[in-house]
């Protein structure tokens, strides 16, 4: 949970967007992205701009990895990601996301993701994503192994 | 929906309107800081350099969420800009496959529309650095055009 807080401190981008951790575990991790008058996509309804909902996704879904992998390092970027926006999310609503790593293969990991309203964790998802993500190892001096 | 969109996306065609007008009235892509190219009818949009959009510190590479982003917002505008009734088309679904790491560098994207439909667009979009020829991402998009069932 640390090393995740920390780690998402350096991601200059996502601390931009004001990600958040609110828990990491083997089996997955949960993300809140605040919803703010600067990431709105439509300034006719004060919706989310659907990129920002992605970033929350693409993060989290590197941060199963890191999860899943744990105590190992390595960086996984992503290979592919598909988000599908199911409804939109109310203006003034943060969004959770979860993510987890459902397959860890020698090469590539699998990744599901989740978002819903904040407080509303249990009802219908605004979105869902699934993406696959590469590993690359790396070595003690943590460059990337050949 | 807003008849100051419609509006600013007719003066847009008509050359009356700068297209950067359409742009910056979205939150989001000022944001990210994003800029358009118009030569003819042709538009190439931009995302300029900048350290907010960095997700890896070390290498640095551009945030894969911030390129997404941008590929989406530019799809929403090209695809506002052939509408007939112009209103903010609504994503429906956004896949991106990344093919090269984005470097601290000036990213361009364009469009294209593969279907136009009542109700349905079906946009691909592609986003480059050292040239078009070789794509750092490339993505392929739904969005819903019509309120009705929405």
């Amino acid at each position: 949970m640390d090393v995740c807080k920390r780690s998402l401190e350096t991601v200059r981008h996502s601390r931009m967007l004001g990600l958040e951790v609110l828990s990491a575990e083997e089996e997955g991790v949960r993300l809140r992205l605040p919803w703010r008058e600067d990431l709105v996509g439509n300034p006719d309804t004060g919706v989310l701009h659907g990129g920002a909902v992605f970033a929350l996704m693409d993060h989290a879904g590197g941060m199963a990895n890191s999860c899943r992998l744990y105590p190992a390092v390595e960086i996984t970027p992503t290979i592919d990601l598909r988000i599908d926006h199911l409804h939109a999310p109310t203006p003034g609503k943060a969004v959770i996301c979860d993510a987890t790593c459902y397959r860890l293969s020698a090469h590539v990991t699998f990744v599901r993701m989740t978002a819903w309203e904040e407080g509303d964790e249990q009802g219908e998802p605004v979105a869902t994503g699934q993406a696959t993500y590469t590993r690359m190892k790396l070595d003690r001096s943590g460059r990337v192994a050949s | 929906m807003s008849d100051t969109l419609k509006a600013l996306v007719q003066a847009c065609r008509a050359g009356e309107a700068d297209y950067q007008d359409l742009i910056d009235r979205v939150p989001y892509a000022r944001f990210l800081g994003i800029q358009v190219l118009a030569q003819g009818e042709e538009l190439t949009f931009i995302l300029p350099r900048n350290e907010n959009n960095l997700g890896n510190p070390t290498l640095p590479a551009l945030h894969g969420g911030a390129v997404a982003g941008f590929m989406e917002q530019a799809a929403i505008i090209f695809i506002l800009l052939q509408m007939g009734e112009p209103r903010v088309p609504k994503t429906i679904d956004f896949t991106i496959d990344y093919l090269r790491a984005g470097l601290y560098q000036d990213t361009f994207a364009e469009c294209r529309v593969t279907r136009l439909g009542r109700r349905i667009a079906n946009v691909h979009i592609s986003a480059w650095q050292k040239n078009r020829e070789e794509p750092i991402t490339i993505a392929r998009a739904h969005f819903l055009l019509s309120d009705e069932n929405a």
